[in-house]
């Protein structure tokens, strides 16, 4: 694989997010603040299965966990 | 009448008066009464006016957000137009609902769960992602089965790229391999009109099988990473389109409401002066009568 975000499992969504956390966090304390906002995210989402709602879980750390398990099994 | 029916006691004892002067003591309950329904209107009326401002602040900026992220939609679309990129026909799609938390805002998310059922009936087997309470308490008793992921916690402010990514990558993460994601939301026609559309996201596989595909030069591996990006994109669109016009419903609807409880309001208030006057009129005529009699004796 040519990208190593790729090799550590992030998406391109992940990677770009993180690219744009960086931007952020280096901008000038009152930029900063307003442009942190804009990054925020909180949102829950829960599995649908057999017509059944799952468990409401956080979707950010849904998708962290997601992507070591992605890195993991890109690892072996 | 509701008034006596309410006051069982009272009208118990005012029966031998009432048979005499039956309008009098009668409007004098219902006086109170209107008083008390006047001033929950009033309150009402506060409260669906306050509601309004506050949906009309949020939308000047839910709507210069959407004019933003049209751009982000608009262009990660305009590749696919100029690939004329199609859908495979032989597998399953997705259909991602915009929606959103809240209520109190007329007719759009119930829009939104027709037109959905109304593709239901075409094509059965459609598999769905909803975001936001709304659609997904309606489509979620009717339509169980098809239910595959729902997000909650939007609409509470201007939509972020950061949930859309979030979304995407969710979605991108589900086990089954859908030929395009087909994205509905609230399009925003102008402040009084917006009707559900539908953008699509496409598969790899269906970008790479489009028409002028190889105008492009995209090297395979990055196919994957403008897949996710164009669904990322897309989702933002159509989450920033349809909370504005959340907004200018909830606002159009609450406009509604301070008018009808204006219109009870000046009702009740010539009811409440007209019986309020034909009270005074009443005692009155009692006391003078009451006066010539004992003038008489």
């Amino acid at each position: 694989m040519a990208f190593a975000w790729k090799a550590a499992g992030l998406t391109y969504n992940r990677y770009l997010a993180v690219a744009a956390r960086v931007v952020r966090r280096s901008l000038k304390e009152d930029k900063r603040l307003q442009a942190e906002r804009r990054g925020e995210m909180d949102l829950r989402f829960a599995k649908w299965e057999n017509g059944k709602q799952g468990e409401n879980k956080s979707l950010g750390e849904a998708n962290a966990s997601a992507m070591a398990d992605a890195a993991g099994q890109e690892a072996k | 009448m509701l008034s006596r029916a309410a006051r069982p006691a009272l009208s118990a004892s005012n029966r031998a008066l009432t048979r005499i002067v039956v309008p009098n003591a009668a409007s004098y309950a219902t006086l109170r009464e209107i008083e008390g329904r006047l001033k929950s209107i009033k309150n009402i009326e506060k409260i669906t006016k306050t509601m309004k401002i506050v949906a009309s602040t949020k939308l000047t900026r839910a709507q210069r957000a959407m004019v933003d992220s049209r751009t982000y939609g608009q262009t990660s679309q305009q590749v696919f137009e100029e690939a004329q990129t199609k859908a495979l026909e032989d597998k399953k799609t997705l259909l991602l609902i915009a929606s959103s938390d809240k209520g109190l805002c007329g007719g759009i998310h119930s829009g939104m769960t027709r037109a959905t059922r109304r593709m239901l009936e075409k094509d059965s087997s459609l598999d769905i992602a909803i975001i936001g309470e709304k659609c997904k308490a309606q489509l979620g008793r009717s339509n169980p089965k098809n239910m595959v992921l729902s997000f909650a916690g939007v609409g509470k402010d201007v939509p972020t790229f950061a949930d859309a990514q979030a979304i995407a990558d969710r979605i991108t993460q589900l086990p089954q391999d859908y030929a395009s994601i087909k994205i509905m939301y609230n399009k925003f026609i102008n402040a009084q009109s917006y009707e559900p559309v539908i953008v699509e996201a496409f598969s790899e596989e269906a970008i790479a099988a489009s028409e002028n595909f190889a105008a492009f030069e995209i090297d395979d591996e990055v196919l994957a990473n403008l897949r996710e990006y164009a669904l990322a994109n897309s989702i933002y669109w159509a989450l920033a389109e349809g909370h504005a016009c959340e907004q200018s419903a909830r606002r159009n609807a609450m406009d509604n409401a301070s008018k009808n409880a204006g219109d009870m309001i000046s009702k009740f208030q010539i009811l409440y002066n007209r019986t309020r006057q034909s009270v005074i009129t009443g005692e009155l005529v009692e006391i003078i009568t009451g006066a010539t009699a004992s003038a008489d004796m």
